[in-house]
């Protein structure tokens, strides 16, 4: 019965359209004063949620990446990356996903991504004789490479909802599937553009090309520093985090000379916004997992499913599928929150690493940034490129197709997530 | 009205403003953590406790700003879809919802702050209250901001966002 009350509040709340992260609240309230357990425990999760060192690493994360985008790192990036793979049939679309590997690989949030590159590029794209809704389907769907490449926030925030796993191990562990996303991606934007006939550019030459990675080079260092902190444990996810965004401010301000007084402003403003949505989420999310926990909703859940089967290949299709299915109507903050504690046991429970785990979620989530109904890339993707949804989603199956092909990989094989951790993390 | 309108929305500004400031301070306070620790071989022990205090308020004073300027991931295509007069229940139901929320919050931040007010944040000396303060303030805006939504609602100014 109280497990009714948790989450019959929370989905109704949800439905009639209360912000998530109140929903989970306003849930674990109704949950704490149904059980008749004493209410300052909630609060105390709720304050205790956000207590955590690592992340404080979120709010520098969404400040360096915000600065890429007003300070003229990304501009840089898409003049990289359009000297290098321009030159191939549909160039531009080959060049928007390279340059979402780049840019995600440093600002680590997928919106931020869509919103950066798609404005740079969906008028090039369209200029060019680009139909809108490739140069949206492009945009949104690469832009998943922030959240599987590190550094990526969502990964500190599962690592944390999983009990504190190490980060600098989810973060090697995102490099291979991100980049295996990225090609076929590329693959899906090239196949595409050949059967619609669309231009490919000049090739600009090999000094020109080696000009550009000079230029973009100084951004390019903020994921270093970023990930090569972290992996090197010289700094923690925290510090670097932090490092990363004085970096980044020293560069767009004094190298690049782009960044202003106003548009400094306005980072710190979208940082602010940003950092205390997430924040306030993980709070409540945190009152909330405590009731299921006292619930033993994992348990009870690890063994229904284990009961449909125990073939580790069912189990992961169905738990893609869950993903897929909530990655299409919830925030992905909000469900690594949620499913985070539930669905680990079974992982373990099947030996599975929880790190590969992690980085299926990622994916899945990430998919579900660009789905509809609520997909917030995907919104914000026709926004910034002046498109119906509708239009935009007809043509994005190859796109979508080209995700799940990478998915399917990073689940059934653990070496592509793995792999890297095993070569340069010894145990 | 317009006065109430122009008192919260000071009242927000002033939040986000207070919650940028220490932001910037986060990102300060953690670089001279890492010049202590490697160039003056001094790592500053209070870096760690004072951002954790301040991450509680920029997350209260951000959420609570967030209810005024709509900026929360909410799932609103289910209560679009509907009829009317189910709509216009359903948007009062949400500001109850809030209200609900943003009240327990102030409530049991301030039972909190009582609970906590004499003891002491290790390493920088500061009551822990401090850590309590935020929840209460974010709470009661939380209500102001969503008692505001419902006068405007029950008034019919339209605010069909």
């Amino acid at each position: 019965m109280s497990l009714f009350i948790l989450f019959g509040v929370f989905f109704f709340c949800l439905v009639i359209g209360v912000p998530v992260a109140f929903c989970l609240g306003i849930a674990a309230f109704a949950g704490f004063i149904y059980e008749g357990l004493p209410l300052f425990i909630a609060t105390q999760r709720i304050v205790s949620g956000i207590s955590v060192f690592s992340l404080l690493a979120i709010p520098f994360f969404i400040f360096a990446g915000e600065l890429m985008l007003q300070g003229g790192i990304a501009v840089r990036l898409v003049r990289l990356a359009s000297a290098a793979v321009g030159w191939m049939r549909g160039g531009l679309g080959v060049v928007n996903v390279a340059s979402s590997m780049l840019f995600g690989g440093i600002s680590g949030s997928a919106v931020a991504d869509t919103s950066a590159l798609g404005s740079i590029l969906m008028p090039v794209m369209k200029e060019k004789g680009y139909d809108g809704d490739y140069a949206v389907n492009v945009t949104v769907t690469s832009s998943i490479a922030g959240v599987v490449i590190p550094p990526s926030h969502n990964m500190i925030i599962y690592a944390i909802a999983a009990g504190g796993l190490p980060i600098s191990q989810l973060f090697l562990a995102g490099v291979v599937p991100g980049i295996l996303m990225c090609l076929c991606l590329a693959f899906a934007a090239w196949l595409v553009a050949v059967k619609r006939g669309y231009p490919a550019e000049s090739f600009p030459g090999f000094s020109s090309l080696a000009m550009s990675f000079v230029v973009a080079l100084p951004g390019l260092l903020t994921a270093v520093i970023i990930v090569g902190g972290v992996l090197s444990g010289i700094m923690t996810v925290t510090e670097s985090g932090a490092f990363g965004a004085l970096y980044a401010i020293v560069i767009t301000a004094l190298v690049y000379r782009e960044l202003s007084w106003e548009k400094f402003k306005t980072a710190v403003l979208v940082s602010v916004r940003i950092t205390s949505m997430a924040m306030i989420l993980i709070a409540c999310a945190s009152a909330f997992a405590y009731l299921l926990t006292l619930n033993r909703v994992p348990e009870l859940l690890a063994g229904l499913v284990l009961s449909i089967s125990e073939s580790k290949f069912v189990i992961l299709m169905m738990l893609n599928l869950t993903f897929l299915l909530l990655g299409m109507v919830m925030d992905m903050a909000a469900l690594i929150l949620i499913t985070t504690p539930i669905f680990l046991p079974i992982i373990l429970e099947l030996g599975m690493s929880p790190v590969q785990f992690g980085i299926i979620m990622m994916m899945n989530l990430g998919l579900g940034l660009t789905t509809p109904p609520v997909g917030a890339c995907l919104f914000v993707g026709c926004v910034v490129g002046n498109e119906r949804m509708e239009n935009v989603v007809k043509t994005i199956w190859p796109f979508y197709l080209a995700i799940l092909t990478a998915l399917m990989l990073v689940t059934y094989f653990p070496v592509v997530s793995l792999g890297l951790g095993w070569l340069l993390l010894p145990e | 009205m317009d006065v109430l309108q122009r008192g919260l929305d000071i009242l927000a500004q002033l939040a986000v403003t207070l919650a940028s400031v220490m932001i910037v301070s986060l990102i300060v306070i953690f670089s001279w953590l890492v010049y202590g620790r490697y160039i003056l071989n001094a790592t500053p022990t209070w870096v760690e406790q004072a951002a954790l205090l301040m991450v509680v308020w920029i997350t209260f004073l951000g959420a609570a700003v967030g209810v005024r300027r709509r900026t929360h991931l909410s799932v609103e295509f289910i209560r679009d879809g509907l009829p009317d007069p189910l709509r216009r229940a359903a948007l009062f139901l949400v500001s109850f919802a809030l209200l609900f929320f943003g009240a327990m919050l102030a409530w049991q931040g301030y039972d909190m702050y009582d609970r906590t007010a004499q003891r002491e944040i290790p390493l920088i000396g500061i009551s822990e209250g401090w850590r309590a303060i935020p929840v209460v303030i974010g709470g009661t805006m939380i209500c102001l901001f969503t008692l505001d939504d419902l006068l405007r609602l029950a008034l019919g100014i339209a605010d069909e966002t």
